[in-house]
């Protein structure tokens, strides 16, 4: 049947499309379709069911820091995302207490998504409430002075500038918070 | 598939049949011409960040210079302005002589080089200056996506066409390679750019990896192979193994290729069947890819002596291994227990260098190599200058892919020992970015070599006319 996609424009046209569309609509428009928690946001009240919580929008400072973190373009080496690894829960995971895994029902309110395809630096999905501001300050000031042997760039540009520095750390304080995962409640503001 | 058939098919892809038709080409001359320039702007950048991995506090006080603003720069201009404005440049090259017919419009496709360089030029702005969308591969702001989509439109007329008004009623495999990359590309260039915008979170991270996927196995791919299957032959003077095998590997691409998005974020935030599904079709993809390898081996048979000097041949059957090895990673690499291991590691980098610049970019050094003496009518400038590009690109390749799948598979076994701190794992990896810095200025040396020969080729045409 194929061979008349030999010598038949409109044939060969028609049969390339078919055959794309086939796989292209079935992964592409049917899974949100099929899986619900895609799109509905996270929410749990019942601890046997796993960490409780609620997935907020992000405020208007948050929303600027994300941008800050787009432009920037941390995502090319932070991921944001704890995948179903024994080792990831452990290095998502926070004095001795492991993180719950990222789950879709988490990412609901991001555009663009941030989850990133390489670590270069560590994974950021539970870095909420891990380090105050000033850690942070210092850090993008000079990520040596507090991690030696980082190949992070240091981002003065953003240390020295209060509104942006104030935006990206509310931004990077909500990240794995939806989920309430530490028993001692110790989250840095 | 009747003899004849394959038989004219296989004269039109030898180089003894071309019909008496003066080609204009400066449609395609333009596009190859640009495009190289790209290759070297953007290799310093390469270099450049490479160097950052050793160096990090590199210009690191220069905001528009940083890591964040030169990877996508790096990436989309290799992606962008050097391979597929080259692939097109080739097309525009290939499509008129396998038709028999000149080119449908010269002055539309010179209309499209023009446009494709603006939008070079504005990626460049707005990259540096951080108007990033925040998508791979999708990085540029909307006006340029917007100017890309009226680009390749104005591109696939031209192509559509001059392909329609053919004097041969058979169509060779290079023809149906490059009409699947121009229909798939619009429909996976406009997902990745304008449908993400309508989703969020998983939803278009599933989307953003079709998008991504397939801006590799729908557009780099088929066009690659299209040059592949239309120089192989052309600079070998053998004719094709076998048509029917190329129909196989054409059509399981069609079919195969766009259901593996998922594989990016296996083990990740999206549904367990649909990783399953990317993985089961993942493995598949060794169908299409051994079908066509084959196809080029079975092709060489008895010709590998030609190897020796023929330059445009060693690129392009050195890009055949790549091919073959870059796609039996990615099938593996799928599989749960090795993506545990490699996935987010340096292999990775590895791992997409080898198919761009390995296989694909090789095609296309090779396609430049056999065409621009041809279109400007003279010889090659240095016969000797383009082997040492070869061999500079060959180790300095080498050199990178091996150094970053060892140094990703030993990165990826420390991330699944968590009683190592990560930033031992950072640490660990300095030796393997020393080589790979290393490997870059060699493959940058490749690239320097082959755009001066290019450039004293093209100056140099009037002193050098071709033998008749």
């Amino acid at each position: 049947m194929l061979r008349k996609a030999d010598s038949s424009f409109g044939f060969a046209i028609g049969a390339a499309l078919v055959f794309f569309f086939i796989g292209g609509t079935l992964t592409t428009i049917v899974p949100p379709l099929v899986d619900k928690t895609w799109s509905k946001p996270f929410e749990n009240n019942d601890p046997s069911k796993g960490p409780t919580g609620k997935l907020k929008p992000y405020t208007e400072l948050e929303l600027k820091g994300r941008n800050v973190y787009v432009r920037e373009g941390c995502w090319y080496c932070h991921t944001q995302q704890t995948r179903t690894l024994l080792a990831d829960t452990k290095r998502s995971g926070w004095k001795g207490v492991d993180s719950p895994i990222s789950t879709p029902d988490e990412f609901v309110y991001d555009t663009p998504h941030m989850f990133g395809t390489k670590r270069t630096g560590p994974d950021l999905s539970r870095v909420g409430g891990k380090y105050d501001s000033q850690w942070h300050r210092t850090h993008f000031r000079n990520p040596r002075d507090l991690v030696p042997g980082s190949i992070m760039p240091p981002f003065p540009w953003i240390a020295e500038n209060p509104e942006e520095l104030r935006a990206i750390t509310a931004y990077l304080q909500t990240l794995g918070r939806s989920k309430n995962w530490r028993p001692d409640n110790d989250y840095e503001k | 598939m009747p003899e004849e058939i394959n038989k004219s098919v296989e004269a039109r892809s030898s180089a003894a049949s071309e019909p008496a038709l003066v080609h204009d080409d400066t449609t395609a001359k333009w596009f190859l011409i640009s495009s190289i320039a790209y290759f070297f702007i953007v290799g310093i950048i390469a270099v450049t960040i490479a160097a950052k991995f050793v160096w990090p506090s590199l210009l690191g006080t220069v905001q528009y210079l940083t890591y964040g603003r030169l990877r996508p720069l790096h990436v989309n201009g290799m992606l962008f302005g050097w391979l597929l404005a080259a692939d097109m440049g080739l097309s525009f090259f290939m499509v008129p002589r396998l038709c028999a017919v000149k080119l449908w419009s010269e002055k539309l496709g010179i209309a499209t080089a023009i446009l494709w360089n603006a939008i070079i030029l504005g990626a460049v702005v707005s990259l540096l200056m951080g108007w990033n969308q925040g998508l791979e591969y999708a990085e540029l702001p909307l006006p340029l996506d917007i100017a890309v989509v009226v680009a390749w439109i104005m591109f696939g007329v031209n192509i559509f066409m001059t392909v329609a008004s053919r004097k041969y009623d058979q169509m060779y495999v290079s023809i149906w390679y490059i009409m699947g990359t121009i229909l798939w590309t619009a429909f996976v260039y406009l997902t990745g750019n304008f449908a993400v915008l309508f989703a969020t979170g998983t939803n278009q991270a599933n989307l953003n990896w079709m998008y991504v996927h397939n801006a590799v196995g729908l557009i780099f791919t088929p066009v690659g192979l299209a040059i592949a299957y239309y120089f192989i032959p052309k600079s070998s003077n053998t004719p094709l193994y076998s048509h029917k095998l190329s129909m196989i590997g054409f059509w399981s691409l069609a079919f195969v290729y766009v259901w593996t998005g998922a594989h990016h974020m296996l083990h990740g935030p999206i549904s367990q069947w649909l990783q399953t599904i990317s993985i089961a079709f993942s493995v598949m993809l060794l169908i299409p890819v051994w079908a066509v390898v084959y196809n080029f081996f079975a092709t060489m048979k008895g010709q590998w002596h030609q190897l020796k000097d023929n330059v445009p041949l060693k690129f392009l059957m050195s890009g055949v291994v790549f091919y073959l090895l870059t796609c039996f990673q990615g099938p593996m690499h799928s599989l749960r227990t090795v993506n545990a291991i490699v996935s987010k590691t340096d292999w990775i980098p590895g791992h997409a260098h080898m198919a761009v610049l390995g296989a694909f970019s090789f095609f296309a050094i090779a396609g430049c190599y056999h065409m621009i003496p041809r279109v400007f009518k003279t010889t090659i400038f240095s016969e000797a200058l383009a082997n040492w590009s070869f061999w500079f690109l060959m180790f300095g390749g080498l050199g990178f892919f091996v150094t970053l799948w060892l140094g990703g598979f030993w990165q990826g076994w420390q991330w699944n020992n968590p009683s190592i701190p990560f930033i031992d794992t950072v640490i660990a990896l300095k030796p393997v970015w020393i080589v790979r810095f290393f490997s870059g200025i060699l493959m940058f040396l490749g690239i320097v070599s082959f755009g001066y020969n290019i450039m004293a080729t093209i100056l140099g045409a009037k002193d050098r006319p071709a033998a008749a």
